[in-house]
């Protein structure tokens, strides 16, 4: 019982670094319809930025999170400016290799400028281990969690309550109808991107406070596409919610049928997933006229 | 002055080519290129084969992604599944060699069915990812499949015997690899002139549309699948022959990457453009080796070490620079160059 609470919360805890992925996939795919493939690549880009800044003696934990998160959203409208909204109007295949390409440099030039080694990233929340009855987590895996769960309920908020909420709902609807309506598309788009950001930058952080940075961290992104179809590709919350279910997945088969499966048993799940119900658990079904 | 090519009946349509005059300039440069061993050393040979044999790769992928309108991140994975098939089928089970090429282009046609199936009822992106999944599972059950794979280690290929001579070194396995290549260009366009190929482009256009005019998405769909991993599992079983030695890690994700950049940059769903992308891609790398070299040691060095990291830094700047600027790929600079010349001093 307690290798399976345990095998359950370390699940629960890689699923939501899987959940606050593919919430980066989501938002930046229901306003503008695209899948961002650098997603990844722009955690592991403000990951290692935010190792360079956590040098800085002083900065505390606190000085860290408001100096990471503006550099994310500068980062997100950036890349939205220079490489994305030059392509509005391509076909949908351009503009999605676009972030493929966009993808591959960014990873390339991080290793060219890092380096591949292993960097040991502080623990400025402390490195001791807090139980809870027969759990054990550590400060960085509680961190995770509860990110993503406050994100998450912002997030529904935020669709929910708020008017730049409503009209990015609005737009992935049908972009000419809001357009009509008086929403600015392009500042919707750019939001999006800077949003996508935030939660790469959120993944990228709770990464480096469980483990050591290294290249490998661009992994991730293509490792939390799982969770994201899973949950819908358009579905903000869908997607937390799959990151947690594929984490579970992920941790109990590597557990209890052999290794070498954890690392597939999200994709073999999703495949099995897609041929039941191809827009995902949430995603919304698109109709299509000729 | 030549204008356009008009067709004016079926027959021209279905044509090989619109001219009798391609004829002879293809088996020109064919010539050209069968005469390069007289000058090229081993090294050029080498590289002139590789782009040989992705060509193949890259022709099938073509006709997946640039024709059928299906992208696919998973043609890494055929690859590997081709040029495994190649290694197991010749040493456990004693296939002769050049029989196993054409049994792993079946056994990957085969495996695109795993990924065909469930993707019939995907569209875009959910299909690129769920080929992205492929890829990975693939990788995943040759590591771990070790008394059939011989896992991490990899395996050891043996050459391809002709009449009982054995091709190892570089000149006999360049003009194989010519003669494959040029095979493959036959069947490709051959398959393009026909029903199967315009029911691609239909797809390709508008799917609902296609299947309103009577064309079976299904039957096309999983066709152009098992076409493309077909000639894809055929490049793998020839890598493997050309670099007698394969490992999981010859075949990473970025291959699927580099493959798409070659189609990006050839121009999608066009034969030649498949071809140009393929050589100007594979030439990068040596036209940034012989810069660096010039450039002295210390990037000679570090092109040693970071070869990998350059080469995708390299495909990516090629791929968002071909997005952005010529979306038509260098199928479109040749045609705008060759209507420039045709129209010459009226050209704008």
């Amino acid at each position: 019982m307690n290798y399976f609470l345990n095998l359950l919360m370390s699940g629960l805890v890689i699923g939501s670094l899987y959940g606050l992925i593919s919430m980066g996939f989501a938002i930046v795919y229901r306003a503008t319809g695209m899948v961002n493939f650098a997603v990844g690549e722009t955690m592991m880009l403000i990951a290692y930025i935010s190792y360079n800044l956590a040098q800085f003696p002083g900065l505390g934990f606190a000085g860290l999170l408001l100096t990471t998160i503006p550099i994310s959203v500068l980062l997100g409208l950036l890349i939205e400016r220079i490489f994305i909204r030059p392509m509005l109007g391509e076909p949908m295949f351009s503009r999605v290799m676009v972030t493929i390409g966009l993808a591959v440099v960014i990873r390339s030039a991080v290793i060219l400028i890092w380096g591949v080694e292993p960097k040991a990233y502080p623990r400025p929340l402390g490195d001791e281990v807090i139980k809870f009855g027969e759990l054990a987590l550590y400060p960085g895996q509680i961190f995770s969690l509860v990110v993503m769960a406050l994100l998450c309920l912002m997030m529904w908020a935020f669709f929910r309550h708020s008017r730049v909420g409503i009209a990015m709902r609005a737009t992935s609807n049908n972009e000419t109808t809001a357009l009509l309506m008086g929403i600015n598309v392009k500042r919707i788009s750019a939001i999006s991107w800077a949003l996508s950001s935030v939660f790469a930058a959120f993944a990228g952080l709770s990464f480096c406070l469980m483990f050591s940075l290294e290249p490998e961290i661009s992994q991730m992104g293509l490792r939390g596409f799982p969770a994201s179809i899973l949950g819908g590709l358009d579905s903000v919350i869908g997607g937390a919610f799959g990151g947690l279910v594929i984490g579970v997945a992920e941790n109990m088969a590597g557990g209890y049928l052999g290794r070498g499966l954890k690392e597939i048993a999200g994709f073999v799940l999703i495949i099995v997933v897609l041929m039941v119900k191809p827009y995902g658990l949430f995603g919304q079904r698109e109709i299509e006229r000729v | 002055m030549r204008t356009q090519t008009y067709k004016t009946n079926y027959a021209e349509l279905v044509a090989l080519t619109p001219h009798a005059s391609n004829w002879a300039w293809a088996l020109m440069g064919l010539l050209i290129v069968a005469c390069a061993p007289l000058i090229l050393g081993s090294h050029g040979l080498n590289i002139l084969s590789v782009i040989f044999v992705m060509a193949i790769g890259i022709l099938g992928l073509n006709l997946l992604t640039g024709v059928t309108g299906l992208i696919s991140l998973g043609h890494a994975g055929f690859l590997l599944i081709g040029a495994y098939s190649q290694a197991i089928l010749t040493t456990d089970y004693h296939f002769p060699a050049w029989l196993a090429i054409f049994a792993s282009g079946l056994v990957a046609a085969l495996a695109s069915l795993v990924v065909g199936i469930p993707s019939l009822r995907l569209k875009g992106l959910y299909l690129a990812i769920t080929t992205l999944a492929f890829t990975f599972i693939v990788r995943h059950i040759v590591l771990f499949a070790e008394n059939i794979t011989r896992g991490s280690e990899g395996m050891a290929v043996e050459p391809l015997k002709i009449l009982g001579y054995a091709i190892k070194s570089d000149m006999p396995f360049f003009y194989v690899a010519l003669i494959m290549l040029v095979f493959f260009i036959l069947i490709t366009l051959n398959i393009m002139r026909s029903r199967i190929g315009r029911a691609w482009l239909a797809v390709r256009d508008h799917d609902i549309a296609a299947r309103a005019m009577g064309i079976n998405l299904m039957r096309y769909k999983l066709l152009a699948f098992m076409v493309s991993a077909f000639y894809t599992g055929v490049a793998g079983s020839l890598v493997a022959l050309q670099t007698r030695y394969i490992n999981v890690d010859t075949f990473s994700i970025l291959i699927s990457i580099e493959a798409l950049a070659m189609i990006i940059v050839g121009g999608m769903g066009r034969v030649h453009g498949a071809l140009l992308g393929t050589v100007l891609i594979l030439l990068l790398p040596e036209l940034l080796n012989f810069s660096f070299s010039i450039a002295g040691d210390r990037f000679t060095t570090l092109m040693a070490d970071r070869i990998y990291e350059i080469k995708g830094l390299m495909y990516g700047v090629v791929i968002l620079l071909f997005l952005r600027l010529e979306p038509e790929g260098l199928a479109g600079i040749w045609r705008k160059a060759k209507r420039f010349w045709v129209h010459w001093p009226l050209s704008q």
